[in-house]
């Protein structure tokens, strides 16, 4: 996909303001966003016209009960690319959709400021870090998690506390592409590690391949 | 307990030595009486001399002396007077009197061995001297040894339980005190909270919060809150910078404003008691110079000379003679002198009339005194609830541990004495006992009481007052068959061996009855067998004087344990109980008093230093609540005491309920805030969360639109985070914020940046490694 394309995406979520919110985000968005369907269930990302969109943007707890990690698991067995959008603001939470092969872990707040590169990120098979994932990844205490460098939990838990990167930057006396290049180097661990998913495959190999990452670092 | 038990054993010595000693001289041949009382005379006078000690200490020396003299004039006695009624008065005498020593000499178990030995030694022979043909009874010796035996072995126990008792009182105290000190902590601690919530804290709420309004009451209402702040126990102790509440001296207005110029030298640390006190006292002479100098301007310096911090108002106006200012006007004497002597500084007024005015405070931190070890400081603080009932709680504990412990002892002494002597009587004489089934089948009966009886004192219960009942009736029963079953001439001989014991039996039954009791049983006991002796038989002059005697030495003595019981359960085990919860009720109330003295330092400490200048300023006007950044400056102070109110909330994660305390003052300020957490919740010591927080409170205050806080919980450290939008006065907030955190001695690192009008701070806190923090 060029970085220009325009993106198809289709909102799964049960309240019909949020995906009013997110309809008008993307029709705001710089390069094309088009909202193929929306829908209140997973279902509706498995038929036509929500089974060809590029991106599923997926809130986690539908009216069917619990997190919807199953659908999610599903979607992102049949290669789709999910953007998981959640009310929940809990660690947990973040980490297993990352581990199921989610592309990224958005809460409801930071919609407004990330849900379209989010989106944009994970049509390109690009890392994609909002603070709230950040921060989960940050403080991370699972056994299967990726072994990170003291100055990458920093770079985590401070992009989590300022949502500023130029903050975050002017703190560690760097720069905010070296900030980038730091969450993305986190985000590509993570794919590399746990469960085995195409998506997370994929984003490994395009992070390779664009230089993000050294083979040897994984 | 081992004085009572000391003057005890000298006064029954005494008693049964007057009474047996009576008694041999009246039924001696009269021709030997003068030869007898020379030598029981001077034994006599060696009672006497052992009785005085009690009340005035003489050397052990002479006390050895004279107890070993009482011995053996009274066992030289014996082959004076010759005949059976000697044998049993010396027995008597020598056998009560080995016995005692071993309580008289009780922290000298050696000695009291060796004077009984000495007590065995005359006996045997008195009884050689006194009939050669027979030599020495090893009976009585052998009973005599056990009875010192005994003796020392019932001083041992009971000594052993009340010190069992005392511990265990301890242990109790000290868990209930510290329970006591927590609960008078923390109400203390809440009236002190709801004080300042009321004052200080709602008006500095209010004046963060509004703007456009008439604030005419507010100097009034300042002053009043800064005096209730002033009212709480431990202030003026913490420090406050002397600089800044200079800075709010007010300088009049109209016709009566002075200009001060303030020539202050960097931060002045002082105790809030003595700063105000030159705070005050400036504001008096500042208006002295409005009303009398005559100029419009006066220069006010601080500096610090020698430890001791100076400050000194200078004008240049008219002056005047200081000793020609009258005695009732009291400006200058109470104001500005009294005020700084209270606080123990000291204040000086220099003028000449022409020559200007020089006013000048001096304040000298001193060594603290050292705190009074008498309870005297202690007296008007509130005490521990229910003092009285915890007293009459201790002395019922130590009463029954008391208690027990007798109870085991009297047990011993009738089983040992029942198994050795008795049961050796009982053997040796079969034949003289008609029938003898009867004698045999009461020794048994006997010995079932006593092993019922300790079934239940070892499991340390009580006697079930049924079980008691049949038990006491047993033993008179086997009083009576003892009495009738022997031939009357040979009751209270060698040959019963009933008579001397069952009183222990009745002793370890009813010590804990009123000693009414067990004088009734002893005289049922003895009355039986002065009955059996008057029915079956005609007793001789010297056979009644042998049973006097035997009556007096035996039930007697076990008589007279059952008193000491009484006096030491009844009287001795209130007085030590009493005086223990006495001392304990002390030591709490002084507990108290240095918990809330170092409560009130650490955490009005802080909020001190900052809210005094503050409601100071309010108070007398120099700072207006017109002002952005006065109103900015109290809705700080505001949610710092917002978060003091929620220290002592009871909560699972005190770090987020402070942390909320502050948010919801910034929220009603307007500000959105959005608190987000991450990481697993860990303990935070109260001080390093006053810390961790206090900057959020600061940066909060002075965000105008939106801010974001976080806590991050790494395995090693805790992390907690603020960023506001639309910074008021960045640059001073983070004067302020650094300001405040030198002064704190907890490791909180702090960090801060600043990006196109949004300030980030951050706190960081590392638990010590030691702290049993997981690092999984």
């Amino acid at each position: 996909m060029t970085s220009n394309s325009p993106v198809s995406v289709i909102a799964i979520d049960d309240h019909p303001a949020i995906l009013s919110g997110v309809e008008a985000w993307c029709a705001a968005s710089r390069r094309p966003i088009n909202v193929v369907a929306t829908g209140n269930s997973v279902r509706d990302a498995w038929t036509a016209p929500g089974s060809t969109a590029d991106v599923v943007i997926l809130d986690l707890q539908l009216k069917e009960g619990g997190p919807a990690f199953g659908g999610l698991r599903r979607l992102v067995d049949e290669g789709r690319q999910v953007v998981v959008y959640s009310m929940r603001d809990d660690e947990a939470t973040a980490v297993n959709c990352l581990d199921l092969g989610a592309a990224t872990f958005l809460t409801k707040n930071e919609g407004r400021d990330h849900l379209v590169e989010a989106t944009l990120a994970a049509a390109d098979e690009r890392p994609y870090m909002p603070p709230a994932l950040a921060g989960a990844l940050g403080t991370n205490a699972r056994a299967d998690r990726p072994r990170l460098s003291s100055r990458e939990e920093n770079v985590l838990i401070e992009w989590f506390q300022s949502e500023s990167k130029e903050l975050v930057a002017q703190r560690l006396n760097i720069s905010v592409r070296t900030v980038n290049s730091y969450l993305d180097r986190v985000r590509i661990k993570y794919a590399n590690v746990g469960r085995p998913a195409r998506t997370k495959a994929s984003l490994v190999a395009r992070a390779i391949q664009d230089g993000l990452v050294d083979v040897e670092d994984l | 307990m081992t004085l009572t038990l000391e003057r005890y054993g000298v006064m029954l010595r005494s008693t049964i030595f007057c009474l047996c000693g009576a008694l041999g001289v009246v039924s001696a041949d009269p021709a030997k009486v003068p030869l007898v009382l020379t030598l029981l005379l001077p034994a006599l006078l060696a009672c006497c001399v052992r009785l005085r000690s009690l009340h005035r200490p003489l050397p052990p020396t002479l006390l050895l002396v004279s107890d070993a003299a009482v011995v053996v004039l009274t066992g030289l006695s014996q082959p004076v007077l010759g005949g059976d009624v000697a044998d049993a008065m010396v027995e008597a005498i020598v056998g009560i009197s080995v016995i005692t020593f071993q309580h008289e000499w009780a922290t000298r178990p050696v000695v009291g061995f060796t004077l009984a030995a000495l007590g065995a030694v005359v006996c045997a022979l008195g009884d050689m001297f006194s009939s050669p043909a027979h030599g020495a009874d090893a009976v009585h010796l052998a009973r005599m040894l056990v009875e010192v035996g005994l003796s020392r072995g019932a001083h041992v126990i009971v000594r052993a339980r009340a010190r069992a008792a005392d511990r265990s009182a301890a242990t109790r105290a000290a868990l209930r005190r510290e329970a006591e000190v927590a609960a008078a902590r923390r109400a203390t601690e809440r009236e002190h909270l709801a004080t300042l919530h009321d004052t200080a804290c709602a008006t500095l709420l209010m004046v963060s919060q509004g703007d456009d309004q008439d604030w005419s009451w507010l100097p009034l209402r300042a002053a009043r809150d800064l005096d209730a702040l002033s009212a709480m126990p431990g202030f003026g102790t913490e420090s406050i910078d002397l600089s800044v509440l200079l800075g709010c001296v007010p300088e009049g207005v109209g016709q009566a404003r002075v200009q001060v110029k303030l020539l202050v030298t960097g931060p002045l640390a002082i105790p809030s008691g003595p700063g105000l006190a030159i705070f005050n006292g400036v504001r008096e002479a500042v208006a002295n110079v409005a009303r009398h100098a005559g100029v419009r301007e006066a220069e006010l310096r601080a500096w610090t000379e020698d430890g001791a911090v100076v400050v000194e108002l200078s004008d240049a106006g008219r002056g005047f003679a200081p000793e020609s200012v009258p005695a009732r006007r009291r400006g200058i004497s109470a104001s500005i002198v009294g005020r700084m002597k209270a606080v123990g500084g000291s204040a000086s007024v220099a003028s000449r009339p022409g020559a200007g005015t020089r006013v000048q405070w001096r304040w000298q931190e001193r060594p603290p005194a050292s705190p009074p070890t008498d309870g005297t400081r202690a007296a008007g603080l509130p005490g521990p609830p229910g003092a009285r009932a915890q007293r009459a709680a201790v002395v019922r504990f130590i009463r029954g541990q008391l208690l027990q412990g007798a109870r085991l002892a009297a047990l011993l002494i009738s089983l040992v004495a029942q198994f050795t002597v008795s049961l050796g009587q009982l053997t040796a004489h079969q034949d003289v006992y008609g029938p003898a089934w009867a004698q045999t089948s009461a020794f048994i009966c006997l010995a079932a009481v006593a092993a019922t009886g300790g079934a239940y004192l070892l499991r340390g219960r009580r006697i079930p007052p049924r079980v008691r009942g049949w038990s006491v009736g047993a033993v008179l029963a086997v009083s009576a068959t003892g009495a009738f079953t022997l031939p009357p001439e040979r009751l209270a001989g060698p040959e019963d061996w009933v008579f001397g014991l069952i009183g222990w039996h009745a002793l370890f039954l009813l010590a804990d009855l009123r000693v009414r009791v067990l004088a009734v049983f002893l005289g049922a006991h003895v009355g039986l067998n002065t009955l059996a002796m008057f029915v079956l038989g005609s007793p001789t002059v010297a056979e009644s004087t042998g049973m006097g005697l035997s009556t007096v030495s035996t039930c007697g003595f076990q008589f007279s344990v059952g008193v000491l019981l009484m006096h030491l359960l009844h009287d001795g085990a209130p007085a030590a109980g009493s005086a223990a919860a006495r001392e304990e009720e002390l030591r709490t109330r002084e507990r108290i008093h240095e918990g809330m003295q170092r409560d009130h330092k650490e955490r009005y400490r802080a909020l001190t230093a900052t809210t005094v200048p503050l409601l100071a300023g309010l108070g007398h006007g120099v700072l207006s609540p017109h002002d952005d950044d006065v109103r900015l400056r109290c809705g700080v102070e505001a949610a710092r005491m917002r978060r003091l109110f929620a220290e002592s909330d009871a909560v699972a994660d005190p770090l987020l309920n402070e942390l909320r305390a502050c948010v919801e003052v910034a929220e009603h300020q307007g500000v959105t805030v959005s608190l987000a957490i991450r990481g697993r919740r860990k303990e935070v010591p109260v001080e390093v969360r006053r810390d961790l927080i206090d900057p959020v409170a600061v940066v909060l205050g002075h965000t105008r639109t939106t801010a974001r806080v976080t806590v991050v919980w790494t395995p090693r450290a805790v992390r907690v985070s603020v960023v506001g939008q639309d910074f008021a006065d960045g640059r001073r907030t983070g004067d302020l914020v650094r300001a405040h955190h030198r002064a704190s001695a907890s490791k909180v690192a702090l960090a801060k940046g600043a990006h196109r009008g949004s300030v980030w701070v951050e706190t960081m806190w590392e638990a010590p490694i030691t702290s049993g923090v997981d690092l999984t």
